[in-house]
């Protein structure tokens, strides 16, 4: 079982949903406006000094709603009704969505953010995760490599074949039995380098367990009245089963986790992603995170260390109409809390980024040989990073 | 009788170009030809810098072939060709392209290896940095080659990939292997391999009545978890949005394999889930010669027009001026019946759009209740 929260059963969480009413009703009865208080969480801060406790999980300060404001008014309003539909989920153990729950009260939820936040504020309410109030989202998670484990009793055996990717459960409460012979856990950024490791059957030479999110999606352009198809790659974000999953694994099996993730501030940030947990979900960071995790590559000194040709650069982008650009963005990532006083070393490399102002993508090490990566670049830098 | 029917075409399948599966034999034999035939003309006595004859992929190239005793239409291309040539001035960059994706197809071949679009870009960038500047104009110089070589990108050495799942009342086998229990694959259903030669030689086992295509991967997950296919006898396939080759390939394969079950699909209200509903229907030219096979006899089953009585006003949204191009797009195709014209129209005009999830305002259970009623009742068309 993952490390769960204490009393996030559902009938610990139905019961505080009735407590949790009954205060705002005892309140109301007697004419006084409730107060509902909710926690606030981060994961870091732009504080340099080190005196922030973003590293600790207690909440940083309280949002405090009552009816007396109108905005705050129509916040609980829609908070009580999403757990109204969270507590019939719960009471007869169905699954939802974030955009199920939406349709079901459209004129009131007039937006999808605003039910997403309502989630939130449950969550922090009732101490608990998103999964135990039955809300789920869709898995995008793959694995391979040197494990087996069951899942609500269907049995999961990738060693039988261990360079097929196989779908990280969504469930992933109902993970047991895990048995493994790997000897560590690489994650990987893009789904394009999980399929080249799978290509060149990496696994048959490397007792591991290879993790990554599908990033692959279909793009429909339209020109002049032309609908057109590209295979595209998004990025890659980890969603929150794979999150939990590899939180799992790494509590179960002890085993050593490598990132691998293109040498640009996204690719960083995914790997911050992993370690630190993301802000929206910053309440449940504790259960989401994985701060074992280490980054294995690429680095900016890599570039020069195996020798890629320089086509293959990028500049950071300095400006961006849409999005903020590289350069603001490794700027901002810099300024984070968490890169003051520990990882300098993901500092330094971080500044070596900015300075020298290009990126550039893992694929770019498969240009002199296609199986550069699996022949060379992984296995060396697991030796340096086992200490071998 | 049957045989009629197949062969309902009368002949004409001989004008559509194909993009063969191949092994990576005839892969390279087909590039050799193609390399001694330009030395050939260029050593001939009356010496020449040959053009590349590509089949053309351009909207005045494709027609609708709407099958006579079938029920299937598809889009084709026939034989006719654009050229690329050196000796045009702005074309001659085009056409030296198309020879260095197909000398460096040629060498992965050659190791046996399988190579990724963004490896074969940066490979590319690398060894001719004057002709390669973006992934967009690999992209199109693959299907360039796809075009002159008329086999499909897999066979060049290109990695597949598919998003899509299966799940349901479906035995797969390959050769050689266990077989696999669609129904017990969990709500992520199966994974559909992208490997086309794998895909075609999958021997594969119903008692299912219908196959559903889901358009959202959302949707699947329910579904699935829910088990609607044993209250439905049915198999669920979802591509997770605009389908690619291999998905439409397996529910190809399936039509093929059960004639008899219906294909219905369950897509959102608004022009891009019809364009998905037609690109399983139709094909598509969009991905160049490969992508326009494979068309099925696929019915809509829902969400239509006359659905939307089911679910409140507020939950229909405005749609996006994405969903306007689109609807252009489907409406000069020229390839939609009546009633789904009528439809997009409907949809344009309103400004609106509906996601199957707005029929969750009927309660958990409504959705297997509609689909169910609207199976029975033979709603689709």
């Amino acid at each position: 079982m993952e490390g769960k929260r204490s009393s996030s059963q559902r009938s610990d969480l139905l019961r505080k949903i009735r407590e949790f009413t009954r205060s705002i009703l005892d309140d109301l009865s007697i004419g006084k406006s409730p107060v509902v208080l909710i926690d606030r969480f981060r994961n870091y801060c732009t504080d340099n000094t080190g005196n922030c406790c973003c590293s600790s999980d207690l909440s940083k300060g309280k949002e405090i709603l009552t009816l007396q404001r109108e905005c705050h008014a129509r916040r609980l309003d829609v908070l009580l009704r999403v757990l109204l539909i969270v507590q019939q989920l719960l009471q007869e153990n169905r699954h939802g969505s974030k955009r199920d729950i939406y349709y079901m009260h459209p004129s009131v939820f007039s937006d999808q953010s605003v039910v997403d936040r309502a989630i939130n504020d449950i969550c922090i309410l009732l101490q608990c995760s998103r999964h135990n109030l039955n809300v789920v989202s869709v898995g995008k998670g793959l694995v391979m490599g040197w494990l087996r484990f069951l899942e609500a009793g269907k049995k999961f055996d990738c060693i039988n074949g261990p360079n097929t990717a196989y779908p990280v459960p969504v469930h992933v409460e109902e993970v047991k039995d895990i048995v493994s012979v790997a000897q560590y856990i690489l994650v990987v950024e893009k789904e394009s380098v999980f399929q080249r490791l799978a290509n060149d059957k990496f696994c048959n030479k490397n007792r591991c367990i290879v993790i990554t999110v599908s990033t692959y999606f279909v793009q429909p352009s339209v020109k002049i009245n032309f609908l057109t198809m590209f295979f595209c790659q998004g990025r890659g974000y980890p969603d929150i089963p794979t999150r939990r999953f590899l939180r799992l694994l790494v509590e179960k099996l002890h085993l050593h986790v490598y990132c691998l993730v293109d040498c640009d501030p996204y690719g960083f940030d995914i790997l911050t992603t992993y370690r630190f947990g993301s802000m929206q979900m910053a309440y449940d960071a504790k259960f989401l995170r994985v701060p074992e995790i280490e980054w294995l590559g690429a680095f900016p000194s890599d570039s020069e260390k195996y020798g890629l040709p320089e086509p293959c650069l990028l500049p950071l982008t300095a400006e961006d109409p849409e999005l903020l650009s590289d350069k603001r963005k490794t700027e901002a990532i810099l300024h984070r809390c968490y890169l003051q006083q520990e990882l300098l070393h993901w500092r330094l490399e971080l500044e070596l980024m900015l300075q020298r102002g290009v990126k550039f993508e893992i694929e770019a090490l498969s240009v002199h040989s296609l199986s550069f990566l699996s022949e060379n670049y992984i296995p060396s830098k697991i030796q340096v990073a086992e200490g071998v | 009788m049957a045989d009629l029917c197949r062969s309902s075409t009368f002949f004409s399948d001989q004008n559509l170009c194909n993009a063969d599966i191949i092994g990576s034999s005839e892969a390279r034999a087909r590039i050799e030809v193609a390399v001694l035939n330009f030395l050939k003309i260029l050593n001939s006595p009356s010496p020449a810098i040959s053009d590349l004859p590509l089949i053309s992929r351009r909207w005045s190239n494709s027609r609708v072939n709407r099958g006579l005793l079938t029920e299937v239409s598809c889009i084709f291309l026939s034989h006719s060709f654009c050229t690329r040539s050196l000796m045009r001035p702005n074309a001659a960059k085009a056409f030296v392209r198309v020879w260095k994706v197909v000398e460096m197809c040629f060498q992965i071949l050659v190791q046996e290896k399988r190579v990724t679009q963004r490896e074969l870009f940066y490979k590319l960038l690398c060894s001719s940095p004057q002709y390669f500047t973006c992934q967009l104009q690999v992209n199109r110089t693959i299907q360039d080659v796809v075009a002159l070589l008329r086999c499909s990108r897999y066979s060049l050495g290109i990695m597949a990939s598919s998003r899509g799942a299966v799940t349901g009342r479906l035995l797969l086998q390959e050769p050689n292997q266990e077989t696999v229990d669609c129904s017990a694959c969990g709500s992520s259903g199966h994974a559909i391999s992208g490997d086309m030669n794998l895909l075609e030689r999958m021997v594969m086992k119903t008692d299912a009545r219908y196959i559903i295509v889901v358009e959202k991967h959302a949707i699947f997950q329910r579904l699935a978890e829910d088990r609607v296919f044993n209250q439905i006898p049915s198999i669920l396939i979802t591509a997770k949005g605009y389908p690619d080759i291999a998905t439409r390939f397996l529910l190809y394969r399936m039509s093929r394999a059960f004639p008899d079950l219906p294909i219905l699909a369950l897509v959102d209200w608004n022009p891009a889930g019809l364009a998905i509903l037609c690109t399983f229907k139709f094909g598509s030219i969009g991905m160049g010669l490969e992508a326009y096979r494979y068309a099925c006899n696929v019915k809509w089953l829902g969400l239509r027009g006359d659905d939307l009585q089911l679910i409140p006003e507020e939950s229909l949204i405005p749609l996006k001026p994405r969903d306007l191009q689109i609807a252009k797009s489907l409406k000069s195709s020229e390839i939609l019946e009546e009633n789904y014209r009528n439809e997009l129209e409907v949809m344009v005009q309103s400004g609106r759009r509906a996601e199957i999830e707005a029929l969750y305002f009927r309660g958990y259970n409504f959705l297997g209740k509609y689909i169910a009623k609207k199976i029975v009742q033979a709603n689709y068309v």
